[in-house]
């Protein structure tokens, strides 16, 4: 694969699969400019991993790998977040106005609160729980055996459940 | 409530998603062709003032050496022993900075979280094992100033005990400091300040997290069981 087909692709799968990159930036980070400064992270991460990509895995899967590894390394890396800034000066992935993802009256937005308070691995969990990944998949992402996977899942949406009934009927 | 009406409420931002949020291909090239620069590059960059003040301290500790060496004296004496053991210490503790800050910063994220999480966080407390080498250079303070000439011979009694008191004062806080570098005593802030220079804060974090992942793995053996 020459560097213009292998760019090529890369840019396509991203395009195919931004909606990855947006959900786990928009869980791990609440401030828009560290977002900014995550997605290009995330991003670059995937380009550097990009020549070693195991096609026995799916891109998704692959994707999300890099995506939640690198998001949850972001914060406990003090150093790269001030590199990254000045790498760009504005978003690879333009954000719409936060407000319509952010409502936090509407459902999506009350969920979208909820995950990002969770514990890092456990965001992690639900995030592939709600994007419909197999147990056997998350366990992959994870790394942990598939039937930890059904205990946490179970044990963190039950949590969730609980806590958004209770926010509606407040 | 249902455990599909959770994935749905999910669902809903995927149209929205794929409607509204556009990829700035020109900048996503540019990133990825920016990711060229060396490592090292983007390293040196990173923590340039504690680079420069350690290269700097280097280059005066060599240029020490190596004038006592060739003006004064090419036998070994106290200056040259003291002096020569800092040296060395500070260069291993330097290149144990670079090799580790290079490790941490060019991890290769393609593996399961759990891995690269342990893995990542194992790097960063490692950096406790570097930083207690450099504890071994603080009893040399006390006698790179010693001379031949006029040590032990020419001083008092009362000098001869204070060296040897300062001294061994000195090899003991060292002993105990090489001791005491270890992630256990994270807690402590007497040790926060210490490691602040090399990090201190993101060890803590990932001491934490390091914790947070043992309970994980702990669940998953009870959960298998």
């Amino acid at each position: 694969m020459d560097k213009i087909d292998k760019s090529d692709i890369f840019l396509s799968v991203v395009q195919t699969n931004k909606g990855i990159i947006y959900k786990v930036a928009n869980s791990y980070c609440k401030n828009v400019e560290d977002r900014k400064d995550l997605v290009q992270e995330i991003i670059i991460q995937l380009w550097k991993s990009f020549d070693n990509y195991d096609d026995n895995f799916k891109y998704s899967t692959w994707m999300y790998r890099i995506s939640l590894n690198v998001a949850i390394s972001f914060y406990r890396k003090e150093t790269s977040r001030k590199k990254i800034s000045n790498l760009l000066t504005d978003g690879i992935i333009n954000f719409p106005d936060n407000d319509y993802f952010e409502d936090k009256e509407t459902d999506l937005g009350i969920l979208q609160q909820m995950i990002s308070q969770l514990k890092d691995l456990d965001k992690a969990l639900m995030l592939l729980y709600l994007e419909e990944k197999s147990h056997k998949e998350i366990s992959q992402i994870i790394g942990i055996s598939e039937t930890n996977v059904a205990t946490k899942i179970n044990r963190i949406k039950n949590g969730l459940k609980q806590k958004f009934t209770k926010i509606k009927n407040q | 409530m249902e455990n599909t009406e959770l994935i749905n409420i999910w669902k809903q931002q995927n149209a929205k998603i794929e409607k509204t949020l556009a990829i700035n291909e020109l900048l996503l090239k540019e990133a990825i062709n920016n990711k060229a620069k060396s490592s090292l590059k983007s390293l040196v960059k990173l923590k340039t003032s504690g680079i420069v003040a350690f290269v700097f301290y280097l280059l005066i500790l060599g240029h020490a050496l190596f004038y006592a060496i060739f003006n004064y004296s090419s036998a070994l004496n106290y200056f040259i022993i003291s002096v020569a053991i800092i040296t060395v210490v500070n260069i291993k503790g330097f290149s144990d900075y670079i090799r580790h800050l290079n490790w941490t910063n060019n991890i290769n994220y393609n593996g399961s979280i759990i891995e690269i999480q342990q893995q990542l966080s194992r790097l960063q407390l490692s950096i406790i094992d570097h930083a207690k080498i450099m504890c071994l250079q603080i009893p040399f303070y006390t006698t790179f100033y010693l001379s031949n000439k006029w040590f032990p011979q020419e001083v008092g009694f009362g000098y001869i005990v204070f060296q040897v008191l300062l001294t061994s004062s000195f090899i003991y806080l060292s002993y105990w400091l090489y001791k005491n570098h270890k992630p256990e005593n994270l807690n402590k802030k007497w040790f926060r300040n210490m490691i602040a220079g090399s990090g201190g804060k993101s060890v803590m974090k990932a001491m934490e997290f390091y914790k947070e992942m043992e309970e994980f793995k702990r669940d998953d053996k009870n959960t298998s069981t």
